[in-house]
């Protein structure tokens, strides 16, 4: 298969999980990643072992999922003499991104006015917590950033805690946002020649993630930056019921039909006929107490019975799976967004998390997991920086190369 | 300034919040993106729009000025002989189409991917889905919440014994993933030639909004943490990912993976020793006593309110911060000086602010050129300059009530 991103080489200066995921959409797409780690243990995240204090299993899927697909080189950026390997890189490089403060970028040598020096046609791509521009500058973590943008603020029935939207959330989206942009760089550059400078942060993908509500209380819809019980949703047909086992999500529109159609799947027709509940106002003005007589339904069947029934009368619903049924999901399977690749720590297929994008041409593959450190050192040194091997000796005595 | 997307032609055939801001993000990077909008029914709604909501209809559209700017729009009737015409053309000149229409409805306008293959063989047909281009669910409805339910997530977000949260961020995903497909083919195009059928779904989204979890999961095969919901007031580390209430009711949060190297400030700012034998190791910190350790940051945290917090933080350069609402983010400097909040003056309504744009680009930034189009505002414009229709004949169209 034709890969869609063929001939174009990355230059992958991160750490764990926003910059190397971004990198990892340009590698499963067919570009040449490089990671560049120190010498001394690489990226960080090659030492995470658990995971919400469970052991992470036999194999370290954390570091080696988001760093698929890519090629290792370890030089140590703090001395002279690895810069002056990164700086031959650079010139045979497309893209170069790092995760880095903007600031150790620069007692490194590695701004974008030094590199764009070297080749005027580079893409330089940062991941920065709060943006490229303005006085912030402190660590930031995916769950730091997060609680600044409001969207924890309004998660949860009213009085409990903010809510984390789950473990690497906002890195995710960030490092999508950061493989948008190098790609909109790429093509521009193709058309003029021209390499420019680029920031995906955590901060402003975040606060894109908060679209819908953000939007709305800029206009002055204040209330929708509170908790909100769904206890009280508009439209009773929206919104989740408790089974006897797993919640159920139903979704239906609040009209006469609907509404007579859900009666009947619960075997409660006679709620269609109450009074409080006789058309689309009343079942807004009354949506408390419809939320209850829903619930008091619903929670003496379990979610298998309610599916089944709901399928019978054509209710759109769904159970609220758990990951353990996720990972059997058929349909996600099928569609590559879970595949196997096989793992040369543990010498087996392993699960891994697939492809969320689908392209028909040029479809995204899985060919390697995640590097060891340094392991294409010295193929990358000769074959491509084009070093004689007394150089290399050279370098590695003076430790810019292990 | 140039743009990046300056030589691409989009058609917007779209229906939900995220797919419409796929096109949006599209435009606001300099794609010319075509909205189309069909008679009788965008007349018809917006009509019904203004009578239901008379006395609101004098407020700010705020959704449509985020989901449609930078849009031109087309009204035209495509089931008229003309209409039908006109909207084969317009496809033939697309290089880029965007939908979240279900199937089956393509497929009875002629509009799926085959069909406008066959107009134009190089074109990148962008798509969300439900739940992905094949197998058994490839038909269910697109709704976030219906692929959310399906993502394992909804149960393990909240606090023990309360309901399962719906975030609303794979819908979010969904936008950017689509448009990053795009892009890609888009790359893949300019130096083959080939055009292709890009899909994301929304049950694809919401993963991939969930991946540390569900990767986890995926390699552990089990786990109650992982399967169900941890209290604030057990998590493992109790430095990372931490939340503790403040005096002001505002809330803390700590990230803080390395304990080792926070320990020492952290327990100076409240109040703790250092070297409190309780808690001087990492695994003492996290294992032996968790829980006494998560008690007296409870303490600590709610001596003081969030502003203290915020200003320690910022001076002793901390992995921490304040959980805040969207009066934050809504005047906070930063989101202003990175455009991820626009200020922008409205013909209508004046001075406002509008959510801005996540990635920041040096020679092609996104820019705001226009806000929401109204409906048939731009027939004129793309049937001359893209299709080639004299003055006339559009008069003539109009005259005919093939376009509006």
């Amino acid at each position: 298969m034709a890969k869609a991103l063929e001939g174009i080489r990355v230059i992958d200066l991160t750490v764990w999980f926003q910059g190397p995921v971004s990198a990892q959409y340009l590698a499963d797409f067919g570009a040449e990643v490089i990671k560049v780690e120190r010498p001394e243990g690489g990226d960080q995240a090659r030492g995470v072992r658990s995971i919400k204090s469970l052991e992470i299993g036999d194999w370290n899927q954390y570091f080696l999922v988001i760093n698929r697909n890519k090629k290792s080189i370890a030089i140590d950026l703090k001395k002279q003499e690895g810069q002056e390997i990164m700086y031959r890189l650079v010139e045979k490089s497309d893209v170069f991104l790092s995760n880095m403060a903007p600031g150790l970028l620069d007692s490194w040598g590695l701004s974008y006015e030094k590199l764009s020096e070297i080749n005027p046609k580079l893409v330089y791509a940062t991941n920065t917590g709060y943006g490229r521009h303005g006085d912030v500058s402190k660590p930031s973590f995916d769950m730091t950033v997060q609680a600044l943008t409001g969207i924890m603020a309004r998660l949860g029935e009213p009085g409990q805690p903010p809510v984390y939207l789950g473990m690497g959330s906002g890195d995710a989206y960030g490092g999508v946002m950061s493989a948008f942009g190098i790609l909109l760089a790429l093509y521009h550059r193709q058309r003029t020649g021209k390499g420019q400078c680029l920031d995906a942060s955590l901060y402003g993908a975040q606060l894109y993630l908060a679209a819908p509500y953000l939007q709305s209380y800029l206009a002055g819809n204040k209330e929708c930056a509170l908790q909100h019980s769904r206890k009280q949703v508009q439209n009773p047909l929206w919104n989740l019921y408790p089974s006897t086992d797993k919640w159920v999500y139903i979704c239906e529109e609040n009209t006469d039909e609907r509404f007579a159609r859900l009666c009947k799947s619960l075997g409660a027709e006679i709620l269609s006929d109450d009074g409080r509940f006789s058309d689309v106002a009343t079942r807004v003005e009354n949506n408390e107490a419809l939320i209850e007589a829903i619930e008091e339904l619903t929670g003496q069947k379990s979610h298998a019975e309610l599916m089944e029934s709901f399928d019978q009368h054509g209710i759109v619903a769904s159970p609220i799976n758990n990951l353990a049924d996720v990972i059997k999901d058929e349909q996600a399977w099928q569609n590559n967004y879970f595949m196997k690749a096989y793992c040369e720590e543990v010498k087996r297929e392993v699960d891994v998390r697939g492809l969320p994008v689908s392209l028909s041409e040029t479809p995204g593959e899985v060919n390697t997991l995640g590097p060891q450190l340094g392991q294409d050192t010295e193929i990358l040194m000769m074959d491509l920086l084009e070093y004689e091997w007394e150089k290399i000796e050279e370098l590695k005595a003076k430790g810019a190369i292990p | 300034m140039s743009k990046a997307l300056d030589d691409v032609v989009v058609l917007d055939l779209t229906k939900s919040f995220s797919a419409s801001l796929t096109a949006a993000f599209l435009a606001d990077f300099g794609a010319n993106v075509v909205r189309l909008d069909f008679l009788p029914d965008a007349h018809a709604d917006r009509d019904q729009a203004a009578a239901a909501d008379a006395p609101k209809a004098r407020k700010w559209d705020h959704e449509s000025d985020l989901i449609h700017r930078n849009k031109q729009s087309l009204a035209l009737d495509p089931n008229s002989e003309k209409g039908g015409k006109i909207l084969k053309d317009l496809f033939a000149k697309a290089d880029v189409i965007v939908t979240d229409w279900a199937l089956p409805d393509l497929e009875a306008a002629g509009l799926d991917f085959p069909a406008v293959r066959k107009l134009r063989a190089d074109v990148v047909y962008g798509r969300v889905s439900g739940f992905g281009p094949v197998g058994p669910d490839k038909d269910l409805p697109a709704i976030d919440e219906l692929a959310a339910a399906r993502t394992g997530m909804m149960p393990i977000l909240q606090q023990p014994g309360e309901p399962p949260i719906y975030t609303g961020a794979g819908a979010m995903h969904s936008t950017a993933l689509l448009a990053l497909g795009i892009v890609l083919a888009l790359v893949h195009r300019q130096t083959t030639g080939e055009g292709q059928q890009v899909d994301t779904s929304l049950f694809a989204a919401n993963m991939y909004g969930a991946s540390l979890d569900l990767q986890a999961f995926l390699a552990i095969g089990h786990g109650d943490r992982l399967l169900n919901p941890i209290s604030r007031l057990d998590v493992s580390n109790p430095m990372s990912p931490g939340i503790y209430p403040s005096a002001d009711g505002r809330w803390v949060t700590l990230t803080m993976p390395d304990t080792d190297r926070w320990w020492p400030d952290l327990a100076k700012i409240i109040g703790l020793d250092p070297d409190d034998e309780r808690f001087n190791s990492h695994d003492k910190r996290t294992e032996e006593n968790r829980c006494a350790l998560i008690e007296e940051l409870e303490k600590g945290f709610l001596e003081k309110p969030g502003s203290h917090w915020r200003q320690v933080f910022m001076d002793k350069q901390m992995s921490a911060d304040v959980i805040e609402q969207f009066d934050y983010p809504a005047s906070d400097p930063q989101a202003l000086t990175n455009r991820y909040v626009l200020e922008l003056d409205h013909p209508s309504f004046g001075k406002l602010k509008s959510l801005g744009f996540p990635v920041f680009m040096s020679d092609t930034p996104a820019r705001l050129k226009g806000l929401a189009p109204c409906v048939g505002q731009h027939s004129a414009d793309v049937l001359h300059d893209l299709l080639g229709y004299s003055e006339d004949a559009i008069v003539e169209l109009a005259r005919e009530d093939v376009v509006a």
